[in-house]
């Protein structure tokens, strides 16, 4: 991997780490209020500075990237598992069905992503009535990521095995009497999960920008929750008087997708033959 | 071939230098520009477009902010909140106090010079009553006789409604029962006077500004929708010219991006974002007033423990209301009343006051051990003041109290229908003066009201308010609202009131005779700019 | 070519059918009513109102009559704005949503064009390298971090360009930068990669050797490759465009349809959700196809299916 790539997924695993061990690192729980502090910019002893109740910031900004990042992951996966079954399918079907399959992608492809993130968020949000409330917003939103981003993972995956079907090692798989799922579990998909998982690493920067989009105009993450776009949005609000609410929280997002993108172009030149130049 | 690229680099960088300085001086040169504010017209932000100008549907403050500009009613809000008179210069009341009589000026002709006429009430009236035009306000004319079945499509004769032109210049109302404050009402935006044969003929384009015919101070010169109004000053106003020759009306909706054009000189009058109050306190740009304009929490009284009055009243007196300004910053003024500082017969010595120790006793005496109890749970609408006021109440019952808060959040539009489906043990909700009589804020919690999501009902209530919107004499009206204001704020309690909001504006030095005032109605016609 | 363009345009029919029936179900699916108001409707005049939108008839008949509607070219009333159809408030705002999308496009195809080339032409220099550090850091940065930052370092520093409102050239400056730095940084990479991809192929190296001057080479054969490149890739970048106009036209205050949309959400102002939801799928099916027919006429090998002429 190139140098490039090492920083990448450095700095990924260290925002890894602070999301998870924040309130340790910081010394103040994410929601202990200190109005004496409120405000403050960053100091020695709050070095992102305090909020409008004098909540440490630094805290604030490593769980609003818990959030961040569990949402950013797990739609990623509920667009990974539905791009790939139903990619594999209309690739490895082919005929009729995979004309039909396409044809519907191509419908899904020409919906506007953020409406329908938003459209489809309010819905779950109404309709997993099962769920606890607390977590009801965060997975109606995993949920909504995911279900716009499987297309381009259903297009490429299908694309992918289409390819692989010419080759000479699946002849010589089907010579030998392998055949219809075990051929495609057992034989494809190893042999192309190679450009599948640069598409998963570039997923997830995506969707950290798109809930942070969605929680910006205030339609995304809720309290008790909070995540970086939600924080920025709240930053907004007072940026001519304390411009570090937005700063930091804007960095976070930055360097994340910055660092990610790193990552996920590094390991696209090491495993997707196709852009090997 | 090295020093070739060095010598380009290096010129390459005066270039870039060169650049720089045109953009500065570019920048620097067109300031003026963006300085300069056009002579003669106030610029404010509006906020959000209004839903409609149509003063029968409309339901909104920046509908009415600028219908108070556009148009007249039977009375006008004065600067001391009193009704005064507008197009009627003088009114009476039959002795049994059902039939009021206005007399209207003889001088007052609309945009387009047709005169003002008794008829045109009437026909308005009708209109905003019709079920056809299903006017969400159309309840503020309840009060007249036979109103509220005509909404209702009981009765389908809009001549048994009880309003009446006389001749062509006197005004008759009939009502179904006393009401003092009647001369409040028309000030209210529903009642204007209508121009059916507009309405008529352009149908529902007739709002737009090629059509629309006002008669107050001001007319609609642009509508550029989701984006700003225009007005001008009306030349066939029947009162004093406005010094201004135009307004515009902007609609930004993000107080922060308001707040930088205010900063560029681009805006005269924002409202302030919380947050930069402090920045501003001091300037003379700031204003700051406490608006007529209520913050509570509701109890549902069915559920337990709230279905007992002891624990509600150790709620509310577990709650320090002096947090609250600091919390939120905008000024707000801690009231323990219902009636807020401003309104008529407001009484600051009502409501109950911070005393933990009698909070505990009151929770001992019901039996309530607050370590065992589960988790209490306050539920507000998704917005970040309501957060923080939710969690402010959850560590301060948390402390006097030693009680378990869960907070939870609703989307606006889903709030609203739990109250009233379910309504849940503590929810929060604000109340905003339609007109300054009290009887708007204290017929919410009686048992008829569609507003009241507590499950309380009690007769006493209901009797006294009901008497009071009937009492003429200010002395005794003070006395019957503050016996039912201390059955809702201290005997019963089915709310906490907390707080009234405060308005908070940066207004430009070049504007003067602005004077905001508790409603936040603009008085636009008294305002010059330098 | 006409008759593809044809069959393409009938194709698009039921794409968008597909559209409007999703919507709509998804609309009926949200909690909540248009009507809820925080000061309660007596039940009579919510009746009045709901009758006079048609709400209290069944969805499917509600469905049938919008779908009706929508051949006639009529979107319906807006719930939110009596006295307003959809169609009225499109009109208004989409050209402005247009105008700031041509704007941030022009911005990102001179700039992302130009730095894709430099960084291309100089592979694995300094430069080059430089080049790609700006294009990740623009595809990493939100709109509304670097709209904040527009307005705080530069609008509030010099007073200039205005920080929001719509009335003149020079107030499209700042949110046009906004929204067009993730398109540029995109199309970059995007020029980059063909550059040095096409620099390597043989008719490159076959004009090079025929004495063709570097400067032709360079200008014609790259450059019209690389255009290629970004043509390809017109869909997903308008559909950028519009993801981005969302934040910048809530940021910037301009009376653009990304405004209308989170407004009418939360508004549950279904008829207008269901409007912007159309346009700007339509945008996008129409810009596919506009893609494939600049595409066929730049690039003559690519026979379109159907073209029998």
């Amino acid at each position: 991997m190139s140098a490039g790539g090492w920083a990448g997924a450095l700095l990924v695993a260290g925002l890894v780490a602070l999301a998870l061990a924040g309130d340790d690192v910081s010394g103040y729980r994410f929601d202990a209020q200190d109005t004496e502090h409120a405000l403050e910019g960053p100091s020695a002893a709050h070095w992102m500075g305090a909020d409008a109740l004098g909540r440490d910031l630094f805290a604030r900004v490593a769980e609003g990237g818990r959030v961040s990042l569990l949402v950013a992951i797990g739609s990623t996966a509920v667009a990974m598992l539905i791009g790939i079954v139903y990619g594999a399918v209309s690739g490895y079907v082919g005929g009729r069905l995979d004309g039909w399959m396409m044809r519907a992608v191509d419908a899904v492809y020409s919906l506007p992503d953020v409406l329908v993130i938003v459209l489809l968020t309010e819905v779950f949000h109404g309709v997993l009535d099962a769920v606890p409330d607390l977590y009801r917003r965060l997975l109606a939103l995993v949920l909504a990521l995911g279900l716009v981003g499987w297309v381009s993972v259903a297009r490429l995956v299908r694309g992918l095995i289409l390819q692989a079907r010419e080759e000479a090692w699946v002849e010589a798989a089907r010579a030998v009497g392998v055949r219809g799922p075990r051929m495609l579990l057992r034989h494809i998909l190893p042999n192309v999960s190679g450009p599948i998982l640069v598409t998963a690493t570039l997923r997830v920067p995506s969707a950290i920008l798109a809930e942070s989009i969605v929680s910006f105009i205030g339609l995304g993450i809720q309290p008790p929750f909070s995540s970086w776009g939600v924080l920025a949005s709240d930053g907004f609000a007072a940026m001519r008087s304390y411009p570090h609410l937005i700063l930091f929280p804007g960095l976070a997002i930055l360097v994340s997708l910055f660092a990610l993108h790193l990552l996920g172009e590094s390991l696209r030149e090491r495993l997707d033959p196709r852009q090997r130049s | 071939m090295t020093r070739g690229r060095r010598g380009g680099l290096a010129r390459a960088r005066i270039r870039r230098i060169r650049v720089w300085a045109a953009v500065a001086l570019l920048a620097a040169a067109c300031r003026p520009l963006g300085g300069e504010p056009p002579p003669g017209e106030l610029r404010i932000n509006l906020g959000t477009e209004p839903p409609s100008l149509d003063w029968a549907l409309a339901t909104d403050g920046t509908s009415f902010l600028l219908l108070e500009q556009l148009m007249r009613g039977l009375t006008r809000m004065g600067p001391d909140l009193r009704p005064q008179p507008a197009l009627a210069e003088r009114w009476e009341v039959s002795d049994d106090g059902l039939v009021w009589t206005f007399h209207l000026r003889r001088d007052v002709v609309w945009s387009d010079g047709v005169p003002l006429e008794a008829e045109q009430f009437v026909r308005g009236w009708r209109r905003l009553l019709s079920p056809q035009t299903a006017a969400e306000y159309a309840y503020f004319l309840y009060p007249v006789k036979n109103a509220r079945a005509f909404n209702a499509g009981e009765i389908d004769d809009p001549s048994a409604v009880g309003v009446r032109a006389r001749d062509r210049h006197t005004l008759e109302v009939e009502l179904e029962a006393p009401l003092v404050y009647f001369p409040s009402l028309t000030t209210f935006m529903v009642t204007f006077p209508g121009r059916l044969d507009l309405v008529e003929r352009y149908g529902v384009d007739w709002t737009e500004p090629e059509h629309f015919e006002t008669l107050g101070a001001f007319v609609l010169e642009e509508w550029r929708h989701e984006y700003k109004i225009v007005l001008r000053a009306n030349p066939k106003y029947y009162g004093p010219p406005p010094s201004l020759e135009r307004v515009t009306g902007y609609m930004v909706d993000m107080d922060s991006t308001a707040l930088v054009l205010f900063e560029q000189g681009l805006i005269d009058i924002v409202r302030l974002p919380a947050l930069e109050i402090r920045r501003f306190r001091g300037r003379p740009e700031y204003r700051t007033l406490p608006l007529l304009r209520g913050y509570y929490y509701g109890f549902n009284t069915k559920l337990p423990p709230f279905d007992d009055v002891r624990v509600r009243r150790a709620l509310a007196h577990a709650i320090d209301r002096r947090e609250f300004p600091k919390v939120l910053q905008g000024g707000e003024l801690p009231s323990g009343s219902w009636l807020p500082p401003g309104m008529p017969h407001h009484n600051a010595a009502i409501g109950l006051p911070f005393d933990p120790e009698r909070a505990r006793a009151l929770l001992a005496e019901a039996g309530v051990d607050a370590s065992t109890l589960p988790p209490v749970r306050i539920v507000y609408n998704t917005d970040q003041t309501h957060k923080l006021v939710a969690e402010s109440v959850q560590a301060q019952w948390r402390e006097n109290l030693g009680l378990a808060v869960e907070l939870e959040n609703r989307e606006w539009k889903v709030f609203l229908k739990e109250l009233v489906s379910r309504p849940p043990p503590i929810y929060r909700l604000g109340w905003g003066a339609d007109f300054p009589d009290p009887d708007n804020f204290m017929n919410l919690f009686t048992s008829s009201s569609a507003n009241n999501h507590t499950g309380w009902s009690d007769a006493r209530y209901d009797r006294l308010v009901a008497e009071a919107s009937r009492e003429l004499d200010p002395a005794r009206r003070q006395v019957l609202y503050d016996r039912a204001q201390r059955i809702l704020c201290e005997e019963e309690v089915p709310i906490i009131p907390f707080f009234v909001t405060s308005l908070n504006l940066a207004v430009a030095p070049r504007v003067h005779g602005f004077e905001p005032n508790a409603m936040d109605i603009y008085f636009l016609d008294s305002v010059s700019v330098r | 070519m006409i008759r593809y363009t044809a069959a393409r345009l009938l194709q698009a029919i039921p794409v968008l059918l597909v559209v409007a029936t999703v919507t709509f179900a998804l609309l009926r699916l949200l909690p909540g009513g248009p009507f809820d108001r925080e000061k309660a409707l007596p039940p009579v005049i919510l009746a009045n109102i709901e009758a006079r939108y048609h709400l209290d008839e069944p969805v499917a008949r509600q469905y049938a009559r919008y779908l009706a509607g929508l051949v006639r070219g009529d979107f319906g009333p807006s719930y939110k704005y009596p006295g307003r159809d959809v169609a009225d408030i499109l009109r208004d705002s989409f050209p402005v949503s247009i105008q700031l999308g041509a704007a941030a496009l022009v911005l990102a195809m001179l700039l992302g064009v130009g730095a894709g080339l430099a960084a291309g032409m100089r592979a694995g220099t300094l430069q080059d390298r430089a080049i790609i550090g700006l294009t990740l850091l623009g595809i990493s940065v939100p709109s509304f971090v670097l709209g904040a930052a527009l307005v705080l370092g530069v609008a509030l520093r010099f007073g200039w360009p205005p920080a929001g409102l719509w009335e003149s050239p020079a107030y499209a400056l700042l949110p046009a930068l906004t929204l067009a730095a993730f398109p540029t940084a995109y199309i970059a990479q995007l020029t980059r990669t063909s550059v040095i991809e096409v620099a390597g192929r043989d008719f490159v190296r076959t004009a090079r050797a025929k004495g063709v001057s570097e400067a032709r080479v360079r200008w014609v054969h790259v450059l019209r490759n690389a255009l290629l490149a970004v043509v390809t890739y017109f869909g997903p970048l308008l559909a950028m465009l519009l993801t981005g106009s969302f934040v910048v036209e809530q940021i910037f205050a301009i009376p653009g349809m990304g405004r209308f949309f989170v407004t009418a959400v939360t508004n549950r102002d279904y008829p207008l959700v269901m409007g912007v939801t159309l346009v700007y799928a339509a945008l996008i099916v129409l810009s596919n196809l506009a893609v494939d027919l600049v595409y066929g006429w730049l690039d003559p090998r690519i026979r379109l299916a159907g073209d029998e002429s």
